[in-house]
């Protein structure tokens, strides 16, 4: 009967394209994670997808518990970038890098000096110079990966290979880096969460049952202090298999495969892909920048190809950042290294030095319970660890915490 | 150096260090507290007192 086989043809079809589109989601996934995995090996926390709109200063609100973060980090191989609050106004740069040339707190201030400078084209060598090691990956036509690499040379190599997978190299030349101290950032920080306590009050710790446990979830600001940035990627390509007459997606070649044993031809070739490539990104006018870069052939042989991708502005791949967690009142307790948190290297956690501001009603009816039995005391450490206040009970009670102090007394002096 | 040695508090008032000591005190690990001259103004003598759980008179081993 043909209405049963059609139906039968058209499930086909779509399971085909259902399961087409997830092997082609995992493997972007994949890819991913394994050009964030390749950062990750330098101690530095991958940005994904590239961007140059990050620097230090940037504060994002992370509302995420920490074991998931660490989950979805090792999952994923990065962390999104989520939930940007604010970009705080430093300055600091000239004392921090006092007779670096070209760096000073005058407008403007890195990495604008760098990013436009007065004669419009974008300078970065002026800038504290940083290095990657060599990243070895493996890629095949199938899923789409171009999409999912940051760089455009690795599908214009592939075309050019005319193979359906290779092994590859990317070298990231051209690295810079720049930074304030967590310090400086700090105090800035500090003024900002000041002007912004009724806004954070919003992300004061809250309970959340796991397991059965009713255990606090604290919610952080996680503020950039260093960020790395890559202005040229280098590609090499090796054909997993011998070329041969398979179509290719995209433009058909105009040249056949280069041959590098007659170096006068093979100079021709290199010019004809390089204009080649130069032509089919270039914009109307002369002179413009290619917003994604430029890429150039470097070398080609039967089997392997390397290119040269250079972007219009260096691009951040990575960055290293502190966690300052929202106690209650919309304080910030004192700041954890991102990356050691995410490594699980389980950094030991500064308590922050709280002055004295004073004793209050709630200050000493939490001294008069104290004083009454011994065990109070206990109670009193145990209360805050639960709720994880990263204080200690005098802090509590002398520094500025009202808030905190009437919910001591609200569930432990006067519930006690 | 043992690890979580709590902080110390800057900024007391001279009539208040013995309510902060009395506090410190209650933890067990504390067994010195330092009171340091900090600054004077015009509410008068400013104190920093600084908890120990080792013997700070003995410095690093």
């Amino acid at each position: 009967m043909r209405k049963p086989v059609s139906t039968v043809v058209v499930l086909a079809v779509i399971l085909a394209g259902c399961s087409t589109q997830r092997m082609g989601a995992q493997q972007l996934e994949r890819v991913a994670k394994d050009w964030s995995l390749s950062i990750r090996a330098s101690q530095v926390i991958p940005v994904y997808p590239l961007t140059e709109d990050l620097q230090p200063g940037d504060v994002f609100l992370v509302q995420t518990p920490v074991e998931d973060q660490v989950k979805a980090y090792l999952d994923r191989g990065f962390l999104p970038m989520e939930n940007l609050l604010a970009r705080l106004p430093l300055q600091g740069y000239g004392a921090f890098y006092a007779s670096w040339p070209d760096v000073a707190d005058e407008a403007p201030l890195p990495p604008r000096r760098w990013q436009f400078p007065t004669d419009g084209t974008a300078n970065f060598s002026r800038a504290p110079l940083a290095a990657f090691p060599t990243y070895n990956f493996s890629v095949t036509r199938s899923g789409g990966l171009s999409v999912a690499m940051p760089v455009q040379s690795l599908p214009i190599g592939m075309n050019l290979l005319d193979s359906a997978s290779a092994n590859g190299t990317i070298t990231m030349k051209d690295a810079f880096t720049y930074a304030l101290p967590a310090l400086v950032i700090f105090q800035k920080l500090e003024a900002w969460a000041a002007d912004n306590r009724a806004y954070l009050r919003q992300f004061e710790p809250r309970e959340r049952v796991v397991n059965g446990r009713t255990v606090q979830q604290p919610f952080y600001l996680r503020v950039v202090n260093r960020v790395y940035l890559v202005k040229t990627v280098d590609v090499s390509l090796f054909s997993n298999r011998a070329a041969g007459a398979t179509a290719t997606a995209g433009a058909p070649r105009k040249v056949d495969l280069l041959d590098i044993a007659n170096p006068t031809e093979a100079k021709k070739q290199f010019d004809v892909i390089n204009e080649m490539l130069a032509d089919s990104g270039a914009p109307a006018a002369a002179g413009a920048a290619l917003p994604g870069g430029t890429v150039r052939l470097a070398m080609a042989s039967a089997r392997a190809v390397s290119l040269v991708e250079t972007f219009a502005r260096p691009l951040v791949i990575g960055y290293l950042a502190f966690d300052y967690e929202i106690l209650p009142g919309g304080k910030l307790n004192a700041p954890v290294s991102t990356l050691l948190r995410l490594e699980g290297q389980g950094p030991a956690t500064g308590k922050p030095i709280v002055p004295f501001e004073g004793c209050d009603a709630q200050c000493e009816a939490i001294e008069r319970w104290l004083e009454a039995d011994d065990a109070n005391f206990t109670r009193l450490k145990q209360w805050l660890e639960r709720r994880g206040v990263n204080l200690e009970p005098y802090q509590v009670q002398f520094g500025p915490y009202p808030e905190l102090r009437a919910l001591i007394v609200k569930e432990l002096v006067a519930g006690g | 150096m043992s690890e979580n040695v709590p902080p110390l508090m800057p900024d007391v008032p001279r009539n208040q260090v013995h309510r902060v000591v009395q506090t410190m005190m209650r933890d067990t690990r504390v067994r010195w507290v330092a009171v340091v001259f900090q600054t004077t103004n015009d509410a008068g003598d400013l104190f920093t007192v600084t908890p120990y759980v080792d013997d700070p008179t003995q410095g690093p081993a």
